[in-house]
């Protein structure tokens, strides 16, 4: 049967892919951020899961206002890079799981959550941006992925308690699927920023650090929220921090984060927290030892405010 | 109003992009989404009034556009993620975008932020 070894939550501005492309590497002003993904990466790199499946939105890249859609399930075996004005980034077709979409998309509609699909449509950087940091291509991807799409673009917004019960819905699809298959739940988006009017520019850091904290030890707490929280508390395009809520609603109530990133450079609070399920240990002592970065990397993300 | 919204009117320089924002500025938008496409681009670029007739903005919106007024845009009910689309297309950064919401220039825009190199 499919497992579920963890989740990820992470920001997805599109300059963190645009860094990435860019080979910022070693430049002061971004270091930060790839430091505070390199502990995702090792751990995606040992305990190797099959599927990355992604709770993200789009940005009228894609899909545009003439039909926007509240939540899509992608269930393609392949999906360009979405051209999102100058030309699609240079890396490869995301694969998908088809087998698994397939699956998602029954159980999901059994479940009464009537969720549209869609085929071989462009993803956008609410996917890519962080996919490169943590799961990058060496030359093509090291697995594949299912997309659910997230409208919040458009209000009416789903709420976040129905984002909560979309990830345990999602849970129960992925644990009933029949192949063994290891699966690792992403939500993108956040944390505070606001791209509109004199508030652009606003950030909250003291909100962001209180979400990170609440998302791992009480995210019902989050889950009761209403959106004009969510707008006041971290900006218009805070509340793209209810993707992290589906996320978090897919993994069980006994996981633990291990590994948090803050990094607050110019617009957008750019945040990745790795949460780890107890069933998921590491292969091997070689693979504990190797571990140690990433709880050093936690230290560090907490003690550079 | 939508209850999961209410309140959130009362917050200074804020935008809440609805149905009815939506509906108001749905022919600029799609304009503006059009950029995902090279032919558009190219049509926009070389001959811009031609792109604006082929999509009938109007004469604001066409103003708007020509002088990426990024503020009167926002007000009229563009879509950021839509206008990141000009943005990419005219060579405009969103931190430029964001100083133009904020009538500020970029520098003074950098100047309250923590990395100004970050972009």
């Amino acid at each position: 049967m499919a497992k579920i070894l963890g989740g990820i939550g992470t920001s997805h501005v599109p300059t963190i892919g645009g860094a990435y492309d860019r080979k910022k590497q070693n430049d002061p002003d971004w270091a930060p951020l790839f430091r505070g993904y390199e502990p995702v990466k090792v751990w995606l790199a040992e305990r190797k899961p099959d599927i990355l499946v992604f709770f993200y939105n789009d940005h009228a890249s894609t899909f545009f206002f003439d039909h926007y859609p509240t939540f899509a399930l992608g269930v393609s075996a392949e999906y360009p890079i979405a051209d999102e004005g100058l030309g699609p980034r240079a890396i490869p077709p995301l694969k998908g799981h088809a087998g698994l979409a397939r699956h998602m998309a029954d159980a999901l509609v059994n479940d009464e959550f009537d969720i549209s699909v869609f085929q071989d449509l462009p993803i956008d950087h609410g996917v890519h941006s962080p996919l490169t940091m943590f799961w990058p291509p060496s030359p093509d991807w090291p697995g594949k992925i299912v997309p659910i799409e997230i409208n919040v673009l458009q209000h009416p917004i789903p709420t976040p308690a129905r984002c909560w019960k979309l990830g345990q819905a999602v849970r129960r699809a992925v644990l009933s699927y029949p192949e063994d298959l290891k699966v690792v739940i992403v939500g993108t988006g956040g944390l505070s920023h606001q791209m509109n009017g004199k508030r652009a520019g606003f950030n909250n850091e003291k909100w962001d650090r209180k979400f990170l904290d609440l998302i791992a030890r009480d995210p019902k707490k989050l889950a009761a929220m209403r959106h004009a929280d969510y707008i006041r508390l971290g900006g218009t395009e805070g509340a793209e921090e209810i993707m992290w809520l589906a996320m978090r609603g897919a993994l069980s109530p006994r996981v633990k984060k291990i590994h948090q990133n803050y990094y607050l450079p110019m617009t957008t609070a750019m945040a990745v927290a790795l949460f780890e399920e107890p069933g998921a240990k590491p292969a091997s002592r070689k693979a504990r030892a190797s571990r140690k970065p990433s709880r050093n990397g936690a230290r560090r993300a907490r003690a550079s405010t | 109003m939508n209850p999961q919204l209410k309140g959130a009117e009362k917050l200074a320089g804020t935008y809440l992009f609805d149905l009815a924002t939506s509906a108001k500025a749905l022919r600029l938008n799609r304009f503006l989404h059009g950029f995902t496409t090279p032919a558009n681009r190219e049509l926009f670029k070389s001959d811009p009034e031609a792109a604006f007739a082929k999509a009938a903005l109007s004469v604001e919106e066409r103003r708007m556009v020509r002088d990426l007024d990024w503020a009167a845009l926002i007000r009229y009910g563009a879509s950021f993620f839509c206008l990141e689309k000009l943005g990419r297309v005219k060579g405009v950064s969103n931190p430029e975008m964001v100083a133009g919401f904020r009538g500020e220039t970029l520098e003074e825009f950098l100047k309250t932020r923590r990395v100004p190199g970050a972009r």
